[in-house]
């Protein structure tokens, strides 16, 4: 049994009275200690599904119609809140995209840890406290003992990213979702804040969900990706069979359009047109007024997944004809 | 050490705030202290010396039953600091509660914000004066009207700064780490919201002390045997040409500590809000 489990997942927006798709039956399921990469444009869903995971959209109006999530074999959808309190930052934690905004700026940082430790565990403030200290040293915060007493505002970007993950990794859980946890960093950062990431992970065994844009960060860092467009999954498949063997346009579109240090060329190749909006109905294959394969079967019929090796599979009809 | 920082911080440069904080200290140790500092019972009548000037041993006179204005004045500085806090902590507690409530769980607060929005259609005096006049005259009840005529707009505002506060990402932060309704309110929205309440609880005093003011002067307030600013001008108004000090004190104590109160209440507002930074130059 994985560890997460998302099965034939929806999500709509509600808007004048109308439920508009936007994450339209994505499954997938995420190991004890892999990561799974989920990477596609603004607006495809990625960060709704990383939001429905934690249960953050209750009391907005984004509505789950369908689907289930499990966690460790536990439905989520239908636990209750104290159910559900009790496995959030106890055994499934999340980072988010913004370090500015994503501590209490009236909180000394050290108080924000401990409190995580004392919602889930059996500690007192001096153990807590101390605990902090270690996990400060841990996402190797220089000054562990003078940092914990700090405010947020005193704090740089990535270091209040490490103090997010110190927050999320307080109770040890199982799982960690990272929306987008390195996008707001400078590149060096960046990279210090993944490579940091990575090696809490192999240490402490957490299966990580990593939910980026960036194709760059996904293939440093995980086990798995899942690519995602217009609220469906196009192309999922071992990282290492992914980038060997690429089927889906959309997602070679994705990787022609990154630039590479060493390759002198005048243009990068961008992929067309823009992500219809969700209001918008597009028949058949969301991509196919952006694809330049697109056949007229793509403008008719939905394409299925099709296994073209193991573990990988994409959803274009043109999936077994389209190799690297 | 914070607290002297956040004092320095209202105060620096701000020589009228300074001002205003002196005279409202002054006031409220003349309400603490007052049995010691009044020569004269507030209420003790001397009709022989009815209406004398201002002089000695009346340093304000005294009024048409012969009592000390002066000694009245520091009497009524206890009503002016107790209906000035009550009416704070009323506004507070109860506009505050509604506005961080309906922030939160916004079903409730579609039906709690319109009631309020009702409330708000009344002229802040008029709805003090509808309540009082189905209230007995008593200090407590005109604390808990002037109260619930500022709980208002406290409310509105608290409504704002919770649902703005609610969308930050440390909210959503602190759901995921298992926090529930009454911890994400009170443990991650309210400490955010210390500043703007005391900003808020400055204005209310200020404005309590004219409403509890007009209200005494309508005889509505506090019962005439209380002694307080507003009720001095309301028994002496008949006064006002043999003895026109009567009015004059009072209503300057009145002034003074209205001023006193909204220069200090400008001064914290400003120190909170860079945007009214009078040490930016040009802007």
């Amino acid at each position: 049994m994985a560890l997460l489990e998302v099965e034939n997942l929806h999500i709509s927006v509600a808007s004048n009275g109308k439920l508009l798709p936007v994450v339209q039956g994505i499954s997938f399921t995420v190991d004890e200690g892999e990561t799974l990469g989920i990477v596609g444009e603004s607006g495809c869903g990625k960060s709704l599904t990383s939001l429905a995971i934690m249960g953050l959209l209750e009391g907005t109006t984004v509505r789950i119609t369908g689907g289930s999530i499990r966690f460790a074999g536990r439905e989520l959808l239908t636990l209750s809140p104290k159910d559900r309190r009790a496995i959030m930052g106890d055994q499934m934690a999340m980072i988010f995209q913004e370090p500015m905004t994503s501590l209490n700026p009236v909180y000394r940082v050290g108080d924000q840890i401990a409190e995580v430790l004392l919602q889930h565990r059996d500690m007192t403030k001096a153990q807590a406290r101390t605990r902090a200290i270690e996990l400060l040293e841990l996402v190797r915060i220089p000054d562990p003992e003078q940092r914990v007493d700090s405010f947020p505002h005193l704090l740089s970007g990535g270091q209040r990213q490490r103090v997010m993950i110190a927050m999320a990794l307080a109770c040890d859980p199982k799982i960690l979702i990272a929306d987008e946890p390195t996008t707001a960093l400078d590149v060096t950062v960046q990279k210090e804040v993944l490579d940091l990431m990575r090696d809490l992970q192999t240490r402490m065994g957490t299966a990580i969900v990593l939910i980026s844009h960036d194709l760059g960060v996904i293939s440093q860092t995980c086990d798995k990706v899942s690519v995602m467009y217009r609220g469906r999954i196009v192309e999922s498949a071992k990282t290492i069979d992914l980038f060997s063997d690429m089927r889906h346009p959309y997602a070679l579109g994705l990787l022609n359009s990154i630039p590479v240090v060493d390759h002198d060329v005048e243009w990068l190749e961008a992929i067309p047109g823009r992500v219809p909006l969700i209001d918008e109905e597009v028949s058949g294959c969301a991509f196919h007024p952006r694809c330049a394969r697109a056949i007229e079967r793509c403008k008719i019929e939905l394409p299925a997944d099709d296994v073209v090796g193991v573990d990988h599979s994409v959803a274009c009809h043109l999936a077994l004809g389209i190799a690297q | 050490m914070k607290i002297i920082a956040s004092f320095q911080s209202v105060f620096r440069g701000r020589i009228m705030a300074k001002l205003g904080a002196f005279w409202l200290l002054l006031i409220a140790f003349a309400a603490l202290a007052a049995p010691l500092i009044a020569p004269f019972d507030p209420l003790e009548i001397d009709p022989v010396m009815r209406l004398s000037e201002p002089g000695l041993p009346y340093l304000m006179g005294t009024d048409h039953f012969g009592r000390d204005t002066f000694s009245r004045a520091i009497y009524g500085a206890r009503m002016t600091v107790f209906i000035g806090l009550g009416s704070v902590l009323v506004a507070l507690l109860a506009g505050g509660t509604i506005g961080m409530i309906s922030a939160y769980f916004t079903r409730v607060g579609n039906v709690l914000m319109r009631g309020v929005d009702v409330l708000m259609a009344f002229p802040a005096l008029l709805m003090a004066l509808v309540l009082m006049t189905l209230l007995e005259r008593s200090l407590m009840n005109t604390v808990i009207v002037i109260g619930i005529v500022y709980a208002t707009t406290t409310a509105r505002i608290l409504f704002g700064m919770t649902l703005k506060l609610k969308g930050e990402v440390f909210v959503d932060a602190a759901i995921c780490s298992g926090a529930g309704h009454g911890s994400v309110l009170f443990k991650h929205i309210l400490p955010n919201l210390v500043s703007p309440l005391l900003v808020q609880a400055s204005f209310i005093f200020a404005f309590a002390q004219l409403q509890a003011a007009a209200l005494d002067f309508l005889g509505l307030g506090l019962p005439p045997e209380i002694p307080s600013w507003g009720n001095m001008l309301s028994e002496e108004r008949i006064y006002v040409t043999r003895a026109p000090w009567l009015l004059l004190y009072p209503g300057i104590l009145i002034i003074l500590s209205v001023f006193s109160m909204n220069l200090v209440g400008d001064a914290m507002r400003d120190s909170i809000d860079p945007r009214f930074k009078d040490d930016i130059a040009g802007v």
